[in-house]
């Protein structure tokens, strides 16, 4: 197959597609019914993602908010913490309990 | 360029542009009208302008080959996220219309085409359908001349070899 048979066969093929092809006059009023359809169409599609969004913050605003945060139970640890341990603070941190010795009242 | 004088451009190319937007569209004739009418609209609205840097036609074939790739990504976002009510989706194939109007050697040609790889497909078919040089179709794909050169001469002899095991 030569390059001229291969150049025959694409005109060919361009002969049939130019006989199907649509009319210039029907393509760009098409063209044109499109643009007049197309912004509300970008309108709808943002104000469907514009509801999403608001959506997903309130979401995020509620499960915020659901948590209750106990400052009792926080603590902060630094990296130097360390320095601050003393030896048996475990100790120091109970309250001793004493134990009482009932004693026989001495009577005089 | 004028508006007048664009559409005048517009009605002398058409015929050709049709046959590139096919080309661009995998033979999908819906595909293809569809992408010749958002690239005339962007180029009636000024969203695509000629600066007169190269021919008018290798423009106009750049704006629509541009286009049809934006719907070809789209059309694949849609099968792939649940949008397919939103409209009708091209699967990149030929409609079965299209091929059936062919005669029996060009659907040959357009079935044999198909099997290659798409570069070497653009290239091809913008040297031997739309009779453009190498360099023009390697500023409409947007590739070196080098790289259009290869892929013409890589395209010629895999369609050359297809075609004849197929008359054989």
């Amino acid at each position: 197959m030569t390059e001229h048979d291969l150049g025959e066969r694409f005109h060919a093929l361009r002969r049939e597609d130019a006989a199907a092809a649509p009319a210039l006059r029907t393509t760009l009023a098409a063209a044109r019914a499109r643009a007049a359809t197309t912004p509300r169409r970008r309108t709808l599609a943002l104000g469907a993602a514009a509801i999403v969004l608001a959506g997903v913050a309130l979401a995020l605003l509620l499960a915020r908010r659901a948590v209750p945060t106990d400052l009792a139970t926080v603590r902060l640890k630094t990296p130097t913490d360390f320095l601050l341990a003393l030896p048996n603070e475990d100790l120091l941190r109970t309250v001793p309990h004493f134990i009482t010795i009932d004693s026989p009242r001495r009577t005089p | 360029m004028s508006p007048e004088a664009l559409e005048r451009e517009l009605d002398h190319l058409h015929p050709a542009a049709f046959g590139w937007a096919l080309a661009c569209c995998a033979g999908d004739r819906v595909a293809a009208e569809d992408a010749l009418q958002a690239s005339y609209l962007k180029i009636l609205d000024g969203r695509a302008r000629f600066d007169g840097r190269a021919s008018f036609r290798t423009w106009l074939f750049s704006v629509v080959r541009y286009t049809a790739a934006g719907q070809r990504r789209r059309a694949v976002l849609r099968r792939w996220l649940p949008l397919a009510a939103l409209g009708a989706t091209s699967d990149g194939r030929p409609d079965a219309v299209t091929e059936l109007v062919r005669a029996d050697g060009t659907r040959r040609l357009t079935a044999t085409l198909a099997t290659l790889p798409r570069r070497q497909r653009e290239v091809l078919h913008l040297v031997f359908y739309q009779d453009l040089t190498i360099a023009e179709a390697a500023e409409v794909v947007g590739i070196s001349l080098g790289t259009a050169r290869t892929h013409y001469e890589r395209g010629k002899a895999a369609l050359r070899k297809l075609l004849k095991e197929e008359l054989e």
